[in-house]
């Protein structure tokens, strides 16, 4: 799957995004960078909730290790559905293909 | 900075420079010693350092600054910097590289006097000039009383280095007579710019007397000027310490040539020790009484005497014949220098000042890049080319894991692995440039600058081409390495329990490793069931196979898709057969695929009438990416299948959920809005699935629309249909249409016939839609997207008879007077819209809203 989602983020690379944490911060800032670990590097961050987490009010940027996302809000207007679908059929494809070679 | 007061000064700023053509004395720094030579027994070192360094103090008192940094040369100053051969080794490179300039600055007049010629030729050094020329110990027969043969004053230089510092050598060569005929050299040479003579016969100014310690003010001024008693200071300084070892040794050398081999190294330090004019004078044939070479001295500005011998500069002539050339003018340094004195000087001096000065900016030059050579190449060797080659493959196989090894299969992985990215970039243009090319072709890349280097070298271009064949190979191995990897994911080492995943970027291990037992029998079971399920469970079971039944029509579109970009060039008269070929491959495919398309999209399942669910077809067009796909689907088909679809739209017109369920209904007489969800299936619909068929429809013949709209007329409940924009949009379409089409009164009797046919239909058609005319606006006058029924009625209209126009105006003449009253109260943008819209119609019938005001 990372195959898959790494050159979607890449699409949303400059975009506005917001980062959901696993411990529930939310991190809105812009998209810099996703590794194939879905890793995540967010400029000009703004928390959402800024009054209950104070401390990360003067951070600038962050580097989110993928394992403690759990969610990503995506700009919709970045975000071409019909080739997402297409592009996720041909994932499926793939996959089914190879589980038959397996 | 040197205590011995070494002249630390670049030869420009020393007297050198004044040093003019007219200008002859040789300056001779043993000029002084040489008189001392009268009071037979005292030479030794003491005497000779005493009277240079009186002369020094005497005369040099100008330079002391320089070399003493300004500061009086108290006790503790001179304490701390007191390190002899520290200080001398500090400089060595300034040194030599002053000897060098020296060396080129000797003015040509010096050198080039005719006369030189007839003086002994050699200088006993050439020698010298072979690097590993190791001297018989002549010399030593001389101090063991042996009378040398043919009276060599070689050995006697040789010893007179060493008497400075070893009284027993000192006493030796008191001996030798040839030690007169040395000083006597060294005086006629000193006197030799005055009146310059031929050398040969020395003896009578053997006894000559020169006052040993105060030279002839002339010589002093050389001296000083040339700063060369520093030279000869700072020098046997070097000797110095190495006398205790050379010292002894020569005789020892004589009987043991295997120690010899160590000589050169003592000595080696001690070429500075022989700048003695007078072994250079004299130096008759007995090169082999000479201790050490001297010859690469001048090169070792870089310490690196294998310098030499890329330098042109033959250090390896042979003895006699520079030692014909080089005589008097290279003297002073010349002794301990043949490489540069003997051989040099002459080169240079014959050089215009130009050609020197360039000459020298490129002997420095050379020298400092020898020495940064000399300096990286330090660890040279320390790798076997075997190490290497393991290091460049690690390398390999790590650029080739990280990257996958996808881009070597082309584009089409790329694609494939990067789908959403690579067609997104393409379509919204991202910031990769060929979006084929994905940017990983590091190992080729790789390649191409290793290859470039070891291209680039010069030095052992077939080395290079080999390595470069290596490293191919080692890429292509280490591209199929990576090739293979993923194919055994796993490892099993023997006797071990548990088994190792290799996992990378590429393939990141699976955590879960679930394998489906049987891909095939579900599908065959589900394929089974379908008929049935579909007629008996129409609810769930159906949804899921109309589902299914999108996601293979996506499929196959998708392939056909990727089919098409795989088109071969087209096909020319002159086509090779294999293109050809290619070509009807091609094509076969396209029509496979293109019939499974239309297979998949079950257009042509039977009409089951009264059925329960819909048409499959319909039942498609009921998904939002059903109607997605429409517009994909129209791309790929014939115009025959697109009619088909057409059609079986229509025939369905009524059951298609964008007219189902966008009737709108009543309850208790008020008007229930369409469901939001409705509405966006509408608005999908009207984006999607329309636009294929207007653009079919636009260049259709009138039989066509004539056909069609007859379907209608007859196949559907035209009231729910006329009450729905996609029904309205459609009937407008047809209408439109068809007006267009409309024969001009010269027309062929067939089309007047098509036409007589359309009139009917539209006869009809108006007539069926006149009782819901009142109906036919969707929501409140408010409600400001009622510009389809406008078009629907203005395209009405423009085909209607005079009187079917009077029943037109009729049905919606209360829609119009209440929207031109509401648009009164609107904004005037909004007014003007409004009105446009009612215009539309109006004016098909030759009216204007205008008019109503």
């Amino acid at each position: 799957m990372n195959r898959f989602f790494t050159p979607f983020f890449k699409t949303l690379v400059d975009h506005e995004v917001t980062v959901e944490l696993k411990n529930d911060i939310s991190i809105r800032g812009t998209l810099k960078s996703v590794d194939q670990y879905l890793n995540i590097k967010l400029d000009d961050i703004s928390v959402v909730e800024e009054i209950r987490y104070p401390h990360l009010s003067s951070v600038k940027n962050v580097f989110i290790r993928g394992s403690v996302v759990r969610y990503v809000h995506l700009p919709g207007a970045a975000v071409d559905t019909a080739l997402l679908e297409d592009a996720t059929r041909r994932e499926a494809a793939q996959a089914s293909a190879k589980a038959k070679q397996g | 900075m040197s205590f011995f007061g070494f002249d630390a000064t670049l030869p420009r700023d020393r007297g050198h420079q004044a040093y003019k053509p007219g200008f002859g004395a040789t300056p001779d720094a043993f000029a002084g010693l040489s008189g001392r030579d009268d009071d037979a027994d005292a030479l030794d070192f003491e005497d000779t350092y005493d009277g240079l360094g009186d002369r020094l103090d005497e005369t040099d008192d100008a330079f002391n600054d320089d070399t003493f940094g300004g500061e009086p040369a108290t006790q503790q100053n001179v304490a701390k910097d007191f390190d002899f051969s520290g200080q001398t080794a500090k400089i060595a490179n300034t040194l030599q590289e002053e000897q060098m300039l020296y060396t080129a600055r000797q003015p040509p007049p010096k050198a080039s006097p005719p006369k030189r010629a007839a003086k002994p030729a050699r200088t006993g050094y050439e020698n010298y000039a072979q690097p590993d020329y190791i001297p018989k110990l002549e010399a030593n027969a001389g101090l063991w009383g042996i009378p040398p043969k043919k009276a060599s004053p070689q050995p006697q230089a040789h010893q007179r280095q060493e008497s400075q510092g070893a009284p027993i050598a000192a006493e030796s060569s008191r001996k030798m007579m040839s030690l007169e005929e040395v000083e006597a050299a060294m005086r006629a040479q000193s006197r030799k710019p005055a009146a310059p003579q031929p050398q040969v016969p020395q003896a009578p100014q053997l006894f000559a007397p020169v006052p040993p310690a105060q030279p002839s003010p002339a010589e002093f001024s050389h001296q000083a000027g040339f700063g060369v008693p520093p030279q000869i200071l700072q020098r046997p300084q070097a000797a110095y310490d190495q006398r205790p070892l050379s010292a002894p040794r020569p005789p020892a050398q004589a009987e043991l040539p295997p120690q010899g081999v160590q000589h050169p190294q003592i000595l080696q330090r001690q070429r500075p020790v022989q700048p003695e004019p007078v072994a250079h004078r004299q130096a008759p044939q007995q090169p082999a009484a000479q201790p050490q070479r001297p010859p690469s001295q001048p090169r070792q500005i870089l310490q690196n005497p294998n310098r030499l011998s890329g330098q042109g500069q033959p250090i390896a002539q042979p003895g006699p014949r520079h030692g014909m050339q080089q005589m008097g003018p290279g003297h002073q340094r010349g002794p301990s220098y043949p490489a540069n004195v003997v051989t040099y000087p002459q080169q240079i001096l014959d050089m215009s000042s130009e050609e020197r000065a360039a000459h020298l900016e490129a002997e420095a030059k050379r020298a400092k890049r020898n020495y940064k050579i000399h300096l990286l190449s330090k660890d040279n060797g320390l790798m076997t080319p075997q190490d290497k080659n393991f290091i460049t493959r690690i390398q390999l196989q790590q650029l080739v894991t990280a990257t996958g090894g996808v881009d070597d299969q082309g584009p089409e992985a790329a694609l494939a692995e990067d789908f959403y990215y690579q067609v997104y970039s393409q379509i919204r243009g991202a910031p990769r440039q060929n979006p084929n090319q994905p940017a990983s072709q590091f190992a080729q890349t790789y390649l191409f600058q290793t290859g470039g280097r070891y291209g680039n070298n010069r030095r052992r271009p077939r080395g290079g081409d080999n390595h470069i064949q290596r490293m191919e190979q080692q890429v292509q191995r280490a591209v199929e390495a990576a090739k293979a990897k993923p194919k055994n994911k796993q490892l099993v080492i023997e006797g071990s329990l548990g088994k190792i995943s290799f996992s990378n970027a590429k393939t990141p291990k699976p955590l879960l490793n679930i394998k489906r037992t049987e891909s095939g029998t579900p599908r065959p079971e589900s394929a089974a069931r379908r008929p049935s399920h579909m007629h008996r469970d129409p609810t769930t079971a159906d949804r899921k196979v109309v589902l299914k039944d999108i996601e293979n029509v996506y499929s196959t579109l998708m392939q056909m898709e990727d089919h098409e970009r795989h088109m071969p060039p087209p096909l020319a008269e002159d086509s090779e057969p294999a293109v050809v070929e290619a070509h009807m491959l091609w094509r076969q495919t396209i029509q496979s695929l293109n019939e499974k398309l239309w297979r998949e999209l079950k257009v042509m399942e039977p009409i089951i009438p009264n059925s329960p669910t819909p048409h499959p077809f319909i039942a498609i067009l009921s998904h939002p990416k059903g109607k997605k796909a429409v517009p994909r689907i129209f791309r790929h088909i014939t115009d025959q299948q697109r009619i088909t679809i057409l059609t079986m739209i229509v025939v369905h017109l009524d059951a298609l959920d964008v007219i189902r369920n966008a009737v709108p209904t009543h309850l208790n007489g008020i008007d229930q809005p369409i469901p939001a969800s409705v509405r966006e299936d509408v608005e999908l619909f009207a984006q999607t699935v329309l636009p294929p068929f207007f653009a079919y429809l636009a260049e259709a013949p009138l039989n066509i629309a004539t056909g069609l709209l007859g379907l209608v007329l007859d196949r559907t409940n035209l009231t729910a249909v006329a009450r729905t924009k996609i029904g309205l949009l459609v009937l407008t379409m047809f209408v439109s249409r068809a007006e267009l089409l409309r024969p001009v009164p010269p027309a062929p009797p067939s089309a007047q016939d098509d036409w007589v046919q359309w009139t009917e239909l539209y006869t009809r058609l108006f007539d069926a839609v006149e009782p819901v005319l009142p109906f036919v606006f969707p929501g409140s006058v408010n409600d400001a997207e009622d510009v389809y029924v406008w078009q629907f009625l203005a395209a009405m209209g423009v085909g209607a008879s005079p009187e079917q126009q009077q029943r037109l105006v009729l049905g919606v003449k209360e829609r119009v007077m209440e929207t031109v009253a509401a648009c009164r109260a609107l904004p005037e943008e909004m007014r003007a819209r409004r009105l446009g819209d009612v215009n539309l119609f109006m004016r098909a019938i030759g009216l204007d809203v205008e008019l109503l005001g």
